[in-house]
């Protein structure tokens, strides 16, 4: 075990029901990194935080955090782990029944005895971060998909944790929020000196912060690199992916019988 | 289908049936048990007020209406025997041994179990569930356990409430409105309720059912499909299993309780 | 927050109202305070039969309820019930040694309750003592039939 991986997967097999969704992955996360798992929608990129976060159990192969098995853990330990991550939603995940204060505080106030005085001073340290500390008593409802994902981070990092995962945090978002997040991300992590994992396929974005790429399709890792070294990579599935091409290997059609014979059958009424 | 197929369906199908009790089963044993904290205790407080105070205005208003029929149709079955006297007597023992276990704890699956299905199955599909659970925070615990206890408490407490008002609304027909003399309504009934028999009795059915209804409606909260589909079936799951859960334990319970009454 | 104060309010106030609303029922509703109360003395009766009498089952004199049925049980001597009445302690050596008992019924399908009519023995009942003179329940069917063959004797 090398000391400069923080987290590292080894031959991790996961399957939900009859379909297969990851035959041996082998992963490595360098500590103070960001590193970015890529691929095509469908891929588990998701199932694969879900799998580092202990949430979901592997079916073989190991998953390691800074030398410990996460699924070899008992409850209790596996619970006192997570207080070294942080994750941020796709949503954001923040708590309906509280306000964007409370929600920054809800780590704090569950996982320390600090004074009140204190829990407010570090919750409007971390809302200043992202921006918000003006927003700190609107509800969840009251912001925009954009807000409410700086203020899930601003919670996720309240505990100062080593690692922090993200899960696709630009999809779905304008332009400018994008801009906001991509620069919060990178901030965030010099900041704190901390090691980020981002699951996104949105390559423009992603490759402008990431250190390094892995790029996930069927179930295996399919390329990895830093960005520079992955586009200009020969292989012609990883060139359709990074520079976004409708049809190459990764077939546009979902797989289906002869197009001509197809429409013949209808006709035919057989 | 051939016959094989079928059986192979019903074996599958009868699995599935056995391993969804077995998760509600420990699902049961990881939520309700643990030691309450204080921040435990502010959370049942909450839930208390969301599940059992709110419940409270429909639960009042039904047993109202439920005592003032009673006595009506009571009253012209009894008097065609001149034993309207016993009208205190009929109304209150159906109400405290039948008619108020069984109806607020349908009225709560209703109201409260279905709600508390749809809410937790928002957290879920929003991410809200494993969000916590990544911050380090058991939502069995948090979650779940105070809406469970919280129910649990709540539905005995609006069962006697559902009692009190209906024997009121049962005097208000009887008494007020149709001339019963007052002595013999209440009379009529103390001599006949036990306080064991039967209001004890209705408060050992109406426990079982919050805990059968509120152990239903949380964990087809828990274990739904988060889609808003699936938060839709889960809601009607919750009221259909909890009605026919309640009819079918109170038949039960009856039979334990009241069976060797004649 | 104002707010938590409302509802920890409402809530103390939902759990009150529940258990004031039990004390209703048990007072009011089941009259567990009711009936006798305080100091009772025991007389015991015995019957030929009882029909629907039961513990709880109410004593009256005069209409008024003095008391109730503590107990019933069978004399394997007689085959006889014999009833164990508590009576209100300020009835103690008042009653007449020669005061009936009979088993009434209120309405004609009502309770079955125990109604003491007083004779004129200068002597009293006193805890422990039994009466004599009893009258047992009436019995529908028996009622029924004696009527029908008096009809078929005609």
């Amino acid at each position: 075990m090398s000391d400069a991986m923080l987290v590292e997967l080894e031959g991790v097999r996961f399957s939900r029901g009859e379909k297969e969704i990851f035959q041996g992955v082998d992963l490595r996360v360098p500590r103070g990194k960001i590193t970015a798992i890529m691929g095509p929608s469908g891929t588990g990129k998701t199932t694969l935080l879900k799998l580092i976060g202990g949430q979901l159990a592997p079916d073989s192969g190991s998953v390691r955090i800074a030398g410990q098995d996460v699924h070899r853990l008992p409850r209790r330990e596996l619970f006192r782990l997570r207080r070294r991550m942080g994750m941020l939603f796709q949503s954001g995940a923040l708590f309906s029944d509280l306000d964007v204060f409370e929600n920054v505080a809800f780590p704090l106030r569950v996982h320390t005895d600090l004074p009140e005085a204190m829990v407010r001073d570090v919750v409007l340290m971390k809302l200043e971060a992202v921006g918000l500390r003006g927003a700190r008593h609107l509800m969840p409802a009251e912001l925009s998909g954009g807000m409410l994902r700086r203020v899930a981070l601003a919670r996720a990092v309240a505990l100062d944790p080593e690692l922090i995962l993200y899960d696709e945090p630009f999809v779905g978002q304008d332009p400018i929020s994008m801009g906001v997040l991509v620069q919060l991300i990178r901030k965030v992590n010099q900041a704190l000196g901390l090691t980020a994992i981002v699951v996104s396929h949105d390559i423009k974005e992603t490759l402008s912060i990431a250190d390094y790429v892995y790029v996930i399709s069927d179930g295996q890792v399919m390329a990895h690199g830093t960005p520079a070294s992955l586009d200009v990579d020969r292989d012609p599935r990883v060139s359709q992916f990074i520079h976004g091409e409708p049809d190459g290997p990764v077939p546009f059609h979902y797989p289906a019988p002869d197009y001509f014979s197809d429409i013949l059958a209808e006709r035919t009424g057989s | 289908m051939s016959l094989v197929q079928r059986i192979a369906a019903l074996g599958r199908g009868t699995l599935e049936l056995l391993g969804s009790l077995g998760r509600a089963g420990v699902f049961l044993l990881q939520s309700s048990l643990g030691i309450p904290s204080r921040e435990g205790w502010y959370l049942w407080l909450r839930q208390m007020h969301f599940v059992g105070v709110m419940s409270l205005a429909i639960v009042l208003v039904s047993g109202v209406f439920i005592g003032m029929v009673l006595s009506l149709q009571g009253y012209t079955i009894l008097v065609d025997f001149g034993a309207e006297e016993a009208l205190g007597q009929m109304v209150a023992l159906s109400l405290l041994r039948e008619l108020a276990p069984v109806v607020a704890a349908l009225l709560f699956a209703g109201r409260a179990g279905s709600a508390l299905t749809a809410e937790i199955g928002l957290m879920k599909a929003t991410e809200q569930l494993s969000s916590m659970e990544m911050i380090g925070v058991d939502p069995l615990r948090r979650i779940i356990a105070p809406r469970l206890w919280a129910g649990f408490v709540s539905l005995p407490l609006l069962t006697v409430g559902f009692s009190v008002v209906g024997i009121w609304g049962g005097y208000l027909v009887g008494v007020e409105w149709l001339g019963v003399f007052e002595g013999a309504y209440w009379s009529g009934m103390q001599g006949s309720v036990g306080f064991f028999d039967d209001v004890g009795n209705g408060l050992v059915k109406s426990l079982v059912f919050a805990l059968v209804v509120t152990w239903i409606a949380v964990f087809q909260g828990y274990d739904l499909v988060p889609t808003s589909e699936g938060i839709s079936r889960a809601t009607t799951r919750t009221v259909v299993y909890s009605s026919l859960a309640v009819l079918g334990l109170d038949f039960v319970l009856t039979t334990l309780m009241f069976g060797e009454l004649g | 927050m104002k707010r938590s104060k409302m509802m920890e309010f409402g809530v103390g106030l939902f759990m009150l109202a529940g258990i004031l609303g039990l004390v209703f029922l048990g007072l009011r509703v089941s009259g567990l305070g009711s009936g006798i109360s305080g100091d009772t003395f025991t007389l015991y009766a015995d019957f030929a039969n009882i029909g629907g009498l039961k513990p709880r089952s109410k004593v009256t004199l005069a209409g008024v309820q003095v008391g109730q049925v503590a107990d019933v049980e069978l004399d394997r001597e007689w085959f006889e019930a014999r009833v164990t009445l508590k009576l209100d302690a300020d009835l103690e050596g008042q009653l007449p040694r020669d005061t009936t008992a009979a088993i009434l019924t209120s309405g004609l399908l009502g309770e079955q309750y125990l109604g003491l009519s007083v004779g004129g023995d200068p002597d009293t009942l006193v805890d422990g003592d039994t009466i004599r003179d009893t009258q047992q329940a009436l019995v529908l069917e028996e009622l029924i039939q004696q009527f029908v063959s008096n009809m078929v004797r005609e």
